[in-house]
Parts: structure tokens; C-alpha cells; sequence
């Protein structure tokens, strides 16, 4: 098997993804949440957003699968992530989901590696932000 | 109509058991919903945050927080997850409310949740913090 080496500093590899309608629809299945703010555009004009919103745990989603392409065998196994959800995504929007390791510790269950990661809007601001912290290899 | 459990509830309060138990038809709706097949490819586990989407659904209901009038934000999340979990494979998740206060005219609220296997086993445990405006309490 062969294991990357990891470094302070490394940017983990994100990418891009539009969320459009769909996409909202087909997470409100998934979870059972079919709150209409997220689904209803008559409904969530009503609302303090004025349109539909993509569901918060959607946007985290989008970090843990950057994190699950990242660290494949251990991130499903160990894995913890804190986040704050700082502002909503609109359905047809691009976020990018990011990370950059900020530590990597010996510890008694071993190498621990620590990543401030996120998603943000295509106007550059913070959907979702936070740490995650994985076991390494 | 009644108060919402989010405004009598007292710290310590439990919610569930909740069957969290992901099927197949969910499995593939939230591929699809965070990335199809533009996504790590899972095989027969699961990504552990529908999961933790699950429960929250059915703590968000049990708070009152589809109740009319409210205007709730998801602000904030913890995951941590100790091993894969299988399609199908049964788990059930118990919350407990960790704090619930008002500042400044908002409700803020912060429900633990342990998850566990067939075995009784905890397999994960998650933290969410709601932030609750539009209410009279």
C-alpha cells in the first residue's frame, strides 16, 4: 500500500460543485428533511432568506467528501469535524469545498493530522468552516 | 397550538431511540445529491454524515422547530465517527439536549447524539447547535 506524505501546509484537494435544485431535492430524500425552506420557493420567500436555501448538513457533505477522498481508509474510522455554518448556500450556486493541514501530532493512537477545511460561495465568503482532525496511516 | 418542545425542554431532556438505519434508495439519493459520480466511491458503507442527517431530522421535528412562525438556523456541528458503517446495516441514534438558553432575544440550543450499532456499540457521536429567532419564549 502506499501512503502519501503529509505536510503542514499541504492544501488537501477540494474541488467544485453546483448545487443546483436537484441536487437539494435528491439530499431531502436522503436525509427525510423536507423542510420547505428548502424545497418550497413560495413558502421560503416568506422566510428571513427570501429564497430557497440548500440544507447546511448538504454543504458539509460537500467537506467530508473532500475529506473521504483525502483520507480514504481512516476518515470514516477516527474522522471528527467542527463546524460553523456561517451563511447560506442558494440552490444553483458553485461552492468549493477546501482544506489546508494546519498540524500533524504524535499522539498514544498515533499520527493525528489537523485541517482547518470548508465550503465557500461563489462570492468567496464561508458557507461552512471549521477543523477536522484524522488519524493517519 | 402547543409550545414547541425547544421552549420547555430542560437540559438533560433525551430524544429517541431514532432508527437511523440508512437504506439502500437513501444511500443512492445522497450520492447523488452531494456529487454522483463525481464522488468517493463508498461500496457498501455509508458516508457517516447522512447519518447524523437522519437523526437530525427527527430531532428537529421532535423540537417543534417545523412549527409555525419560527425561523431556525443550523449553526453549527460536530461529527465523530469511530468505524465504516454498512448499507442497511442498523443504527440507532439518542439525543440529549446539552444546553438551551436565550440570549439576546435568540434560543439557543445544543443537542448531543450517540450512535450505536445492533450491538449496542457506539459507533459515532455528533453535537448540533440551533439557533431559534421568531419566538415568544
Amino acid at each position: 500500500m502506499i501512503t502519501r506524505s503529509r505536510s503542514v501546509g499541504d492544501a488537501l484537494a477540494g474541488f467544485e460543485r453546483l448545487i443546483a435544485q436537484d441536487r437539494v431535492n435528491d439530499y431531502a430524500s436522503a436525509s427525510g428533511d423536507h423542510n420547505p425552506i428548502h424545497l418550497d420557493e413560495a413558502y421560503a420567500a416568506t422566510t428571513q432568506f427570501g429564497t430557497r436555501i440548500v440544507h447546511g448538513m448538504l454543504s458539509l457533505a460537500l467537506v467530508t467528501e473532500m475529506l473521504a477522498a483525502e483520507f480514504p481508509n481512516t476518515w470514516h474510522s477516527g474522522g471528527k469535524i467542527k463546524v460553523r455554518f456561517n451563511a447560506p448556500v442558494i440552490p444553483g450556486e458553485t461552492v468549493t469545498a477546501y482544506g489546508e493541514i494546519t498540524s500533524i501530532d504524535e499522539t498514544d493512537h498515533g499520527r493525528i493530522v489537523t485541517c482547518n477545511v470548508g465550503c465557500k460561495k461563489p462570492d468567496g465568503t464561508d458557507a461552512v468552516s471549521g477543523r477536522a482532525t484524522i488519524p493517519l496511516e | 397550538m402547543a409550545e414547541p418542545l425547544i421552549s420547555t425542554a430542560v437540559i438533560g431532556h433525551e430524544f429517541g431511540p431514532y432508527d437511523v438505519t440508512i437504506v439502500g434508495e437513501r444511500a443512492t439519493a445522497y450520492s447523488a445529491a452531494v456529487g454522483g459520480d463525481e464522488s468517493p466511491d463508498y461500496g457498501d458503507t455509508l458516508a457517516p454524515i447522512i447519518i447524523v442527517a437522519a437523526a437530525l431530522t427527527e430531532l428537529i421535528d421532535d423540537l417543534g422547530l417545523y412549527s409555525g412562525g419560527l425561523q431556525t438556523v443550523h449553526a453549527g456541528q460536530e461529527v465523530s465517527w469511530g468505524r465504516a458503517v454498512y448499507i442497511g446495516e442498523k443504527v440507532e441514534a439518542r439525543g440529549k439536549l446539552a444546553a438551551n438558553s436565550i440570549r439576546r432575544g435568540n434560543h439557543f440550543a445544543t443537542v448531543t447524539v450517540s450512535y450505536t450499532d445492533g450491538n449496542g456499540a457506539e459507533i459515532g457521536t455528533s453535537s448540533t447547535t440551533i439557533i431559534v429567532t421568531g419566538e415568544q419564549s
